[in-house]
């Protein structure tokens, strides 16, 4: 019963922390604040848990905990790509490809970002060199992107 | 007080439970790539399926995570690797195409 609560309750305070921070223009976090609190709060549970338990469990768990945090962190850019990729139509005229690109932008950029630290707190680096690999990929693609469709509708525009 | 078990217990139901809602907005956000794909012009759905394969692919892993499933990592591999330098070879070539 306490495990459960603890996920519910944990789920709900980064959610609304990272709602709070898009709301408030910053895209998902503010990274300066946000990873010192959390070194912080992570060095006190530590030593406070090894007391009674295992350095090494300790800091095992508190590591898979906070690699869950990052994937509750992904979940409202990811909800929120995929609500932007629902409501822009063709309505808005041709140049809304170039929104529709910075859209799936942020759907690779957290799915990247969401695989190295999660890779990195869970010690699996295979996870963190392949979300390595696509961060150093992502700007590549949307300028291949933006790019073809700039020549295509200007040979669209000449004919 | 806390101790290891339940310590330990606490931390693989974060991780569960994180990964399988983050599974959960990635999915979502690949039916709105699915969406874009099968509905728009050729670049649009380049663009569409490139997403799609990013969602797959990061799904495909989350599952090898969670559920263990050996043969979903390599999957995930081929799909997030040669979906984006796929992607670039595409809009390359149509760029070339359309604009020379």
């Amino acid at each position: 019963m306490i495990s459960e609560l603890f996920v519910v309750i944990y789920a709900i305070i980064i959610i609304g922390f990272v709602a709070w921070n898009i709301k408030k223009g910053s895209f998902v976090i503010e990274p300066s604040k946000l990873v010192i609190a959390i070194i912080i709060l992570s060095i006190i549970a530590t030593i406070i848990l090894s007391r009674n338990i295992d350095i090494y469990v300790t800091i095992r768990s508190i590591a898979k905990i906070l690699a869950g945090g990052i994937m509750f962190a992904g979940v409202l850019p990811m909800i929120s790509a995929g609500i932007g990729l629902f409501r822009f139509g063709d309505e808005y005229g041709p140049n809304i490809f170039y929104a529709r690109n910075h859209i799936t932008g942020v759907i690779d950029t957290t799915a990247s970002l969401v695989m190295i630290f999660a890779g990195l707190l869970i010690f699996r680096l295979d996870l963190v060199a392949v979300g390595f690999f696509f961060f150093i990929l992502i700007p590549y693609v949307g300028n291949a992107l933006a790019n073809a469709y700039y020549y295509s509708y200007q040979r669209r525009l000449k004919e | 007080m806390i101790d290891a078990l339940v310590l330990e217990k606490i931390a693989d139901l974060t991780f569960f439970f994180g990964a399988f809602i983050f599974m959960i907005a990635t999915a979502f956000a690949g039916l709105g790539a699915l969406r874009l794909a099968l509905k728009g012009e050729t670049v649009t759905s380049l663009m569409g399926v490139s997403a799609l394969t990013t969602a797959a692919g990061v799904s495909l892993y989350i599952i090898q995570i969670i559920f263990e499933v050996e043969f979903a990592r390599d999957t995930a591999i081929a799909l997030l690797i040669l979906g984006s330098v796929g992607t670039i070879i595409f809009a390359r070539l149509f760029r070339m195409e359309e604009g020379e």
